[in-house]
């Protein structure tokens, strides 16, 4: 099982911050990423970063690991 | 004594975060600080209050590192970054950055290297409350 995260304004366009999504042997952020993008595309016209176990990524090519926790994350705003 | 990198509800107190800067090194000749505000404007509308959410663990993992990287980079004697996340009105303390060195061009530079970074790096996100609803900040160069 995959568990992934959301921060802020995506969870604004998700209606939640958190899903999980089965695990797949060889599954990369990349699909990741697109099977969510097709149903939350709202949410993902601002994704922007992207973060495995708490490190940013910016290889979407990554193959993803059983467990792994996955953040789709907005511009950051802070400060 | 608090850790040199936290983000936490409650303010902060600058001279509490200075003496602990100071306590670090007796040869820091130069503290250079930046605290960031809250302000009842923006874009043009009135903010009545700003909130913050955050991926915690990273954020906090983030601004480690980013201190251990403006030490090596700048040379300094030690650094201290505090970011609340909390909600906040006109006026409150947001965060604290604090860059300490033998002199002050390395804490100058350091001090301003640290907040920009801060921006790119951190997962930190700001909502504003204005007249016309809640908005999420989109992030300023």
């Amino acid at each position: 099982m995959i568990k992934v995260l959301f921060f802020g304004p995506v969870v604004e366009r998700i209606g939640k911050n958190a899903l999980e999504v089965g695990y797949r042997p060889g599954m990369t952020l990349q699909e990741l990423r697109d099977e969510l993008a097709l149903h939350y595309p709202q949410a993902f016209e601002i994704v922007c970063f992207f973060a495995v176990n708490g490190q940013h990524v910016r290889d979407l090519a990554m193959p993803l690991a059983d467990n792994s926790e996955v953040t789709f994350m907005a511009r950051f705003s802070g400060g | 004594m608090k850790a040199a990198v936290r983000i936490q509800q409650e303010d902060f107190s600058q001279d509490e975060e200075i003496a602990a800067l100071k306590a670090s090194s007796r040869r820091m000749g130069g503290i250079a600080t930046f605290v960031g505000c809250a302000r009842d404007f923006s874009e043009g509308r009135d903010v009545s209050e700003i909130s913050f959410d955050a991926y915690g663990s990273m954020a906090v993992s983030e601004m480690n590192q980013l201190r251990s990287d403006a030490i090596a980079k700048f040379g300094l004697l030690d650094a201290r970054i505090v970011h609340r996340i909390c909600t906040v009105t006109a006026g409150d303390n947001i965060v604290f950055i604090a860059a300490g060195a033998e002199h002050r061009v390395a804490a100058l530079e350091a001090c301003r290297w640290m907040i920009d970074e801060l921006k790119l790096r951190v997962p930190i996100w700001k909502k504003e409350t204005t007249p016309q609803g809640e908005t999420w900040v989109v992030a300023h160069p």
